[in-house]
């Protein structure tokens, strides 16, 4: 009888496992069924659809591209056309002042000339030196016209451009290689009255040369012309 | 008689309400068990109409016939080689048999039964 009851419950067992196995393959395949609902047709149609869609994006996707490049084309070739119009007008001109700027053009006008010259009176042969006219005092003139507004600048008629050296060479200074004696004309084109008056501050530039005992002579002139930077010799 | 089939209801109920999950790629694991367990319970069904069930021989053939399942098609996934197939083959023809010898006494039951009855 104890046996019996013994493998009744053995059975029970072993037919709750069955059960719990069954039940359980039953929801999972109950829970995986919406996801194969779809027959052969259905996905190859979807794949058809699908194909042709990503396509079509595809498509889509280089023409957008191909439009944007179209438009920026566009955009440039417009800024050029408005910057040709408007350049055309100016651009000769500009051309021609930036010529005169840089000095590769024969400029004219109004400005001031100012001589820079030794002393005439050298007490000693010893202390000639503080008599005489220095490459620093030169430059001091040249800063002072091109602070001053200056539109050219030359010593002894070379342009002066915006690479120029002066350096002191013995008794003569040398502008770009070439020499120079005194005395010195420093002509700028720009404003004579401006100019001059710079040049003639109280404690400015005039007076300093004074103090080293050198003779300067400012002129204001109605007509200057000034020869390009590297200009054939005459 | 009742009791292995409430079990079985008991059991059918708490796998369907627990909710457990398990990832598709293991629901082979889980149909090859199942059937080699329903080959067990037929067989051992039959046995015992058969007047030969024992049951340590049901219940070792029980766990092991799914172990041993499991364990096939385990390999053959591994191994690249549709194991679990020859566990279907050879519980579902087993199984079938089963219940044909099954099928077969109740029928000599029943002509028995019929024979007993028209002889009184």
């Amino acid at each position: 009888m104890r046996r019996k009851v013994r493998s009744r419950v053995l059975l029970t067992f072993i037919c709750f496992i069955f059960g719990t196995m069954l039940g359980f393959s039953y929801q999972h395949t109950k829970e995986e069924e919406p996801r194969r609902q779809w027959s052969d047709s259905e996905w190859k149609k979807e794949y058809e659809y699908r194909s042709a869609l990503i396509a079509l994006q595809k498509e889509n996707r280089s023409l957008k591209q191909q439009l944007v490049k179209k438009q920026a084309e566009l955009t440039e070739w417009e800024k050029k056309l408005a910057e040709q119009q408007s350049n055309e007008v100016g651009l000769a001109k500009e051309a021609e002042q930036l010529r005169m700027h840089v000095g590769k053009a024969r400029v004219k006008g109004k400005g001031v000339a100012v001589t820079l010259s030794d002393s005439s009176y050298i007490p000693s042969e010893a202390s000639a030196t503080d008599y005489i006219v220095h490459e620093q005092h030169v430059w001091k003139v040249v800063h002072e016209l091109l602070i001053s507004g200056a539109e050219a600048v030359a010593i002894n008629g070379q342009r002066i451009s915006h690479r120029s050296y002066i350096v002191c060479n013995g008794p003569v200074i040398e502008v770009d290689g070439t020499q120079h004696a005194a005395p010195f004309v420093i002509s700028a084109i720009g404003d004579p009255d401006v100019l001059s008056s710079a040049l003639e501050l109280a404690g400015g530039v005039v007076d300093q040369l004074v103090e080293d005992h050198i003779d300067v002579k400012v002129e204001k002139q109605k007509n200057i012309v000034l020869d390009p930077v590297f200009a054939p010799k005459p | 008689m009742w009791l292995p089939l409430l079990g079985m209801l008991l059991g059918f109920a708490v796998g369907v309400l627990a909710g457990w999950e398990i990832p598709d790629e293991y629901s082979n694991y889980l149909s090859i068990a199942i059937l080699a367990a329903f080959d067990t319970l037929i067989g051992g069904w039959r046995a015992h109409l058969q007047r030969t069930y024992d049951e340590l021989v049901f219940i070792t053939g029980f766990f092991f016939n799914i172990i041993l399942a499991t364990t096939l098609t385990f390999l053959g996934i591994h191994l690249g080689v549709d194991l679990y197939l020859a566990a279907v083959f050879a519980f579902g023809v087993r199984l079938f048999q089963n219940i044909a010898i099954i099928r077969r006494l109740w029928l000599a039951e029943w002509a028995e039964r019929r024979q007993n009855r028209e002889k009184s």
